[in-house]
């Protein structure tokens, strides 16, 4: 083989494979590989996940019931929804400070027998929108507040 | 305006940037101070975090500079490998440490946000990891500088290694929008403009510049010392060989 | 194409016979899983659980040790310079090199991991995507590897070197690999988008890596 016959082999291999990573990739990523699934990945799975799952989403507006003083075991529930599907959730332990009515939350745990998720672990999620308070409130006053989509961001 | 070829002198190179630095490490005090007041105390608490947001103008600035550093890092290793100038590989060399340390304040603040807004000091999400990955290319380029002690083979094969690390930069750019991570994706440099408010953009700007100018200034200063140590080495080479001692070597 | 086989039959024979490399990784292997469970004690369901991505950084982690095998004997005995020099392409001889090292420590170690999930109760449904997950992503492993080993060869002792150059590049492959294993066992959708970006890997590895190890290898031996 001359050697401008195997530079060009060469080139020709590395080109095919490069091709078939991208498409393998791009095919990969087109599936969503996620750090969580949403309610209406769960909803569409053959039946509930035995193993631990993190769900994300948005907590349901009037969802949220927080545990009375006296409660025995003290446990908080929500739901946690992407618009289409919902899942409650129910938790004991430190809630961060975003969590709250609308905010895009990650729920890690398990399911229990009556198809709720029992979670070990709440995070909040940011988006990225950053503004001060006033400028939220206004921007709800004149009806352009956009960011309370279905999909937790 | 000296050319490229000129500055790329080392004589030259010390003689421009020796009085630069003090300028530069002015400018870094004053810029740095304006940063802090305009975070810290001169801009609205966020609609959501409420005051944890002023994290972000330590954080994402440090972010985005352990990425800057690192593509700096590349060019000049590739100017090195490719001319095989010297002044480019000491440039790759010295912007090693000063990008890990700002890859380790981006990762440290990112804690400090983490905990009380996500509810965790860390996850492994996709943008979390390849920022620690690239932590640990910054400690793998240090370490190769150092194992060699031929510098010259250690310029060309450090600087292999960093176009192979190079990869992870856009897998740290883009992590946030190809998986659902829990990071938030991009707030200033995305389609459809900043999605912050232009008052909380100010002190972030200004702490970006702060940390850009404090970059150049320590990268200059760490250049010379690095020149400053290889003369001496030249020069105790120089030595024992006129003073005709025989080193076992 | 003679002498690439001849290279890969050459390091094939040298890592099986007595004092090679390939038992060593082997043993290594065995001994970590075997550490891995005494240290979690008696909890079956929780070893069973985890054996999958405990098998895939073990298998990792022996692959790591073996590395600094690749070109250090060849360094030692000159035939190194002869390979540079006389390969009509370097960065094919390089692919070779890490073909044999795959030959000769990957492939067997994925032929012990069967006997020793079954020390740590894998799953029966769970040896399939494990084992598929291996086959794809060890030569990834190689070609990396590889790669830290040609950057290193000109050093007196690199093994230590050798992990902190390769475990970050390890990371992706340790990631999908492992998340494949584990989503197939368990029946989930994201066990084929973790098998492709596994395949991905180790085809962009099958890419860079021996480019870089013959730029390394040069820089090494001028």
């Amino acid at each position: 083989m001359t050697k401008k016959a195997r530079r060009l082999y060469l080139a020709i291999g590395i080109v095919v494979f490069a091709a078939a990573a991208v498409g393998l990739t791009l095919t990969a990523l087109k599936q969503s590989l996620t750090y969580f699934y949403m309610p209406s990945d769960v909803a569409a799975l053959a039946e509930r996940p035995a193993t631990t799952i993190r769900l994300g989403g948005l907590v349901e507006t009037g969802s949220v019931i927080y545990p009375k003083a006296d409660d025995a075991a003290p446990e908080i529930t929500f739901n946690v929804t992407d618009g289409e599907e919902t899942i409650a959730v129910s938790y004991a332990g430190i809630l961060p400070d975003l969590f709250r009515e609308g905010q895009g939350v990650i729920v890690q745990g398990r399911f229990a027998p009556d198809g709720s998720l029992k979670a070990d672990n709440v995070l909040a999620k940011h988006d990225e929108n950053y503004m001060p308070k006033e400028v939220a409130d206004a921007l709800k006053e004149k009806g352009v507040w956009q960011q309370e989509g279905p999909a937790a961001q | 305006m000296p050319n490229i070829y000129e500055l790329a002198n080392p004589v030259r190179f010390e003689r421009l940037a020796r009085p630069a630095i003090p300028w530069l490490a002015g400018a870094t005090v004053i810029l740095l101070g304006a940063g802090l007041y305009f975070s810290l105390f001169n801009s609205p608490a966020d609609y959501q975090q409420s005051d944890s947001v002023r994290i972000m103008y330590v954080h994402v600035p440090a972010a985005w500079m352990a990425l800057f550093t690192y593509t700096f890092l590349t060019m000049a290793s590739a100017i090195g490998f490719v001319w095989k100038h010297p002044l480019a590989d000491v440039a790759a060399k010295e912007t090693a440490p000063i990008g890990a340390a700002f890859t380790l304040l981006a990762l440290l603040t990112g804690a400090l946000w983490g905990k009380p807004m996500w509810g965790a000091w860390w996850v492994w999400d996709a943008r979390l990891t390849s920022v620690l990955i690239l932590f640990f290319l910054y400690l793998g380029y240090i370490a190769v500088w150092r194992a060699f002690d031929d510098k010259a083979r250690a310029a060309r094969l450090a600087a292999i290694l960093s176009f192979v690390g190079f990869v992870n930069i856009p897998i740290i750019k883009f992590s946030v929008d190809w998986w659902n991570s829990l990071h938030q994706p991009a707030s200033v440099f995305r389609k459809g403009g900043p999605s912050i408010d232009p008052s909380m953009l100010t002190p972030l700007f200004l702490m970006a510049i702060a940390y850009t100018v404090f970059f150049a200034a320590a990268l200059l200063q760490s250049m010379l010392n690095e020149l400053a140590a290889r003369r001496l080495t030249r020069l105790e080479a120089a030595e024992t060989k006129t003073g005709s001692v025989l080193v076992e070597s | 194409m003679r002498a690439l086989s001849a290279i890969i039959l050459r390091d094939l024979k040298l890592a099986f016979r007595a004092g090679g490399g390939s038992m060593q990784a082997v043993s290594f292997f065995a001994i970590v899983i075997v550490l891995f469970a005494l240290a979690i004690g008696p909890d079956i369901p929780l070893i069973s659980k985890i054996a999958s991505p405990l098998l895939w950084a073990c298998a990792l982690l022996s692959t790591l040790i073996s590395l600094d095998q690749i070109y250090r004997a060849d360094r030692e005995d000159g035939s190194l310079d002869v390979i540079v020099a006389t390969s009509e392409e370097l960065v094919v001889t390089c692919v070779a090199k890490a073909a044999a090292h795959w030959l000769s420590t990957g492939l067997p170690l994925i032929l012990a991991t069967p006997a020793l999930a079954i020390l740590l109760n894998l799953e029966a449904g769970a040896y399939g995507p494990l084992i598929l997950s291996l086959l794809i992503g060890t030569p990834g492993l190689s070609l990396i590897g590889a790669f830290a080993a040609a950057l290193t060869v000109s050093l007196p002792r690199a093994s230590l070197l050798i992990s902190i150059i390769v475990s970050p590049l390890f990371v992706p492959i340790l990631i999908f690999g492992s998340g494949a294993a584990t989503a197939g066992a368990g029946g989930d959708p994201q066990f084929m988008s973790n098998l492709m970006l596994l395949g991905a890997s180790t085809l962009f590895a099958a890419i860079f890596a021996p480019l870089a190890s013959a730029a390394a290898l040069r820089s090494n031996l001028d």
